[in-house]
């Protein structure tokens, strides 16, 4: 499994919200353009419901808010990206996050959603990879980033 | 006219076996036994009451009730298995002359003492006591199995009761051979000596021995070949039916052949006769409806005087008494288990057809007086016990310990529910548990499945070791993975009263190993799982193999 058949360049951005919310919006809007999904609420509701359960802050900067859902096929991955940390996200080392991962999954797509967010966390626990990613100026280096480091 | 007459004997049936079928239903409302049903709603169809089922129908029907006596025969021949012989042999033998000897001699005594009342021809009044003392030694098989069937009973009171009722009615033909010589000799037309009358009993029992015998062994022999259940079925009705009619074409006794056949092929291809048992025992239910209802309809209680009600009574004390002190001394000098020397008393009121056949048998060798007072006293007197005895019967089952206790696999779940079968103590798996917790619970106990709810209890999904399988093979998601991201979506549910069968069509038309059993608001109650389920069925016939087995 490679982090670059499920990154899709038109789902990468640098962040402008500031606090959580508006960054899992602002995620949330970007995923919504894949045309697998047809109900917007729905992943919203799905995602805020998920971090009411406990924060996806899983440490060294990186938030991964993940849901299954039904009617998706295939993995749909959002990436955004905060220089100055995130403001109000929860994480277990207390380090702001700065790199969040969103990743929406099929309802039956267990094993590619566990080995997905494996994958994720094994890739950005690198200190090397992560710095690069976070200084990214822009979208399109950002993607050069991420389907570079394999 | 003959279309109209052939019309009208297929609704009379079609008309007897949905009434019959209805009462019974809604006699079992009460807990009275089904027979009772069939023979009231008999009575009332038959001449004494509407008269819709009249005398020339019941005629017409006579050869279907001796099929059906024939196939109950075979079905007690069934139980009685050589090693119910090895242990019951004896306690059989001393219960059914004890039982049998004893209603006889009270039977033959108080209706003697209370003819010398109102007759005064001393060789008719003897006559009377000796035939129908004869007549009280029988019990009815059909009624009395009939009970035992329905409330699936077993123990050794069931297999003593099998054992008796198969063998009294062959008691009872040859005291009746015995009087009947005896009335001969003292009404002065003696055609008949001692050494005739034991020719007479050994040609009755020992040719249809014979012939039961013989029958068994080819049933036997084609059974062994065929596994198609249409082929073992028509086989043995085939069979069967065959034996009744050589058994009466040569004057043997029918339910003795029909008892034999079924001992025989018990004993010779012991785990083949299982199936031929179980599929003859799946027709008996429709048979019974006519065969019981024909035979209420065939009570006629019109020709009722007074010394007749009297002697009525007293025959019905004397076979009650000497029937219950009988069974009871019987089972005591034989040792028998207590609940049989307690409660085998209460199971042997039932007569029927051996009766009626007797008393016809009466009236056609005695005609006048005594024919017509015998007919009359058995028939009012079958009316009354047939309404007791099953109900009895019930009674003593249940007293017992026994009822219920002989059930397969298939009756569990036929009678079982959801929240019978369910693992009610399932542990649950709250939807913000972290893998860890998981873990723990996993650990903890031998389920392959787990719901998830919410808080409420909700039901939200079902983890399963599998998915616990996947996220312990990825390292690195142990810190932030909870119950709610490993679950999967459940296909289908069920609530607690819906009966297992049900329940059974749900897991295999899903292909599922798994049930929630919820409530109408959706919280978890219990859960199935299939490997349960027939674990937990196991458990209980286990239980109820033991609890048979603790009586005796």
């Amino acid at each position: 499994m490679k982090l670059k058949d499920y990154i899709d360049e038109k789902l990468i951005c640098l962040l402008k919200g500031k606090n959580k919310e508006k960054v899992l919006l602002e995620l949330i809007n970007l995923i919504c353009q894949n045309k697998e999904i047809g109900n917007r609420q729905e992943i919203k509701e799905a995602i805020f419901y998920r971090e009411k359960l406990m924060s996806t802050g899983i440490g060294l900067g990186i938030g991964v808010p993940h849901i299954r859902i039904k009617g998706i096929k295939e993995l749909i991955v959002a990436v955004g990206i905060k220089k100055e940390g995130v403001a109000g996200y929860e994480t277990i080392d207390n380090i702001p996050v700065k790199i969040v991962v969103m990743i929406v999954a099929g309802e039956k797509e267990h094993k590619l959603y566990i080995k997905f967010l494996s994958l994720v966390v094994s890739k950005f626990k690198d200190n090397e990879v992560r710095e690069k990613i976070i200084k990214a100026k822009n979208e399109k280096e950002l993607y050069e980033i991420l389907i570079s480091s394999e | 006219m003959v279309n109209e007459s052939r019309l009208n004997i297929l609704m009379l049936i079609g008309l007897t076996v949905l009434l019959g079928t209805a009462g019974a239903r809604l006699f079992k409302k009460f807990r009275v036994p089904q027979v009772m049903a069939f023979i009231l709603i008999g009575f009332f169809l038959g001449d004494s009451a509407l008269g819709i089922i009249n005398k020339e129908l019941l005629f017409s029907f006579s050869s279907f009730n001796i099929f059906v006596l024939g196939i109950i025969g075979f079905l007690i021949g069934g139980e009685l298995k050589k090693e119910i012989f090895e242990k019951y042999g004896k306690q059989f033998v001393n219960i059914l002359l004890a039982e049998g000897l004893l209603a006889f001699v009270l039977v033959t005594l108080l209706v003697v003492l209370l003819g010398n009342l109102f007759f005064e021809n001393t060789a008719f009044v003897w006559a009377l006591g000796l035939l129908l003392g004869a007549i009280a030694a029988a019990t009815a098989p059909a009624a009395t199995t009939d009970v035992l069937w329905e409330y699936k009973t077993r123990g050794p009171l069931t297999t003593t009761i099998l054992g008796i009722v198969g063998l009294d009615d062959g008691l009872s033909l040859l005291l009746f051979a015995a009087a009947s010589s005896v009335t001969f000799g003292i009404m002065g037309r003696g055609e008949t000596g001692i050494s005739q009358i034991f020719l007479r009993i050994i040609y009755d029992s020992g040719g249809s021995v014979v012939i039961g015998a013989i029958g068994g062994l080819f049933l036997s022999l084609i059974v062994r070949k065929i596994s198609d259940k249409y082929g073992i079925i028509t086989f043995s009705l085939g069979i069967i039916v065959l034996i009744l009619g050589i058994s009466k074409l040569l004057k043997c006794d029918t339910l003795l052949s029909a008892m034999t056949a079924g001992v025989f092929i018990t004993n010779y291809i012991p785990r083949k006769s299982r199936e031929v048992f179980e599929l003859i025992n799946e027709l008996t239910p429709s048979l019974y409806v006519l065969f019981f209802t024909f035979f209420g309809a065939q009570i006629n209680l019109t020709n009722l005087t007074f010394p007749i009600m009297l002697l009525s009574f007293v025959y019905l004390i004397g076979r009650t008494t000497g029937k219950g002190l009988g069974a009871n001394l019987g089972a005591r000098i034989s040792k028998a288990p207590k609940t049989v020397q307690k409660y085998l008393p209460w199971c042997l009121f039932s007569q029927a057809s051996t009766a009626i056949g007797l008393s016809i048998l009466s009236l056609q060798r005695f005609p006048g007086e005594i024919g017509n007072s015998i007919v009359v006293i058995i028939t009012t007197t079958t009316f009354i016990v047939q309404i007791i005895g099953p109900l009895a019967i019930r009674i003593a089952i249940t007293g017992a310990g026994e009822a219920g206790l002989n059930i397969t696999e298939e009756d569990i779940i036929r009678e079982s529910k959801a929240k019978d079968i369910m693992d009610a103590t399932i542990p649950l798996i709250f939807e913000n548990m972290s893998l860890t917790e998981i873990l723990k619970i996993f650990g903890q106990t031998d389920n392959l499945y787990y719901p998830v709810v919410n808080e409420n209890k909700k039901l939200l999904g079902v983890i399963t070791v599998d998915h616990i399988k996947n996220s312990l093979m990825t390292s690195g998601l142990d810190t932030f993975l909870l119950a709610y991201d490993l679950m999967e979506p459940v296909i289908a549910k069920t609530s607690p009263d819906l009966p297992m069968i049900e329940v059974q069509e749900i897991l295999n038309r899903y292909n599922l190993e798994y049930l929630p059993v919820i409530s109408a608001e959706n919280k978890v109650l219990g859960f199935l799982e299939k490997r349960q389920i027939s674990r937990k069925i196991s458990t209980r016939l286990i239980e109820l193999q033991k609890q048979a087995e603790s009586l005796g």
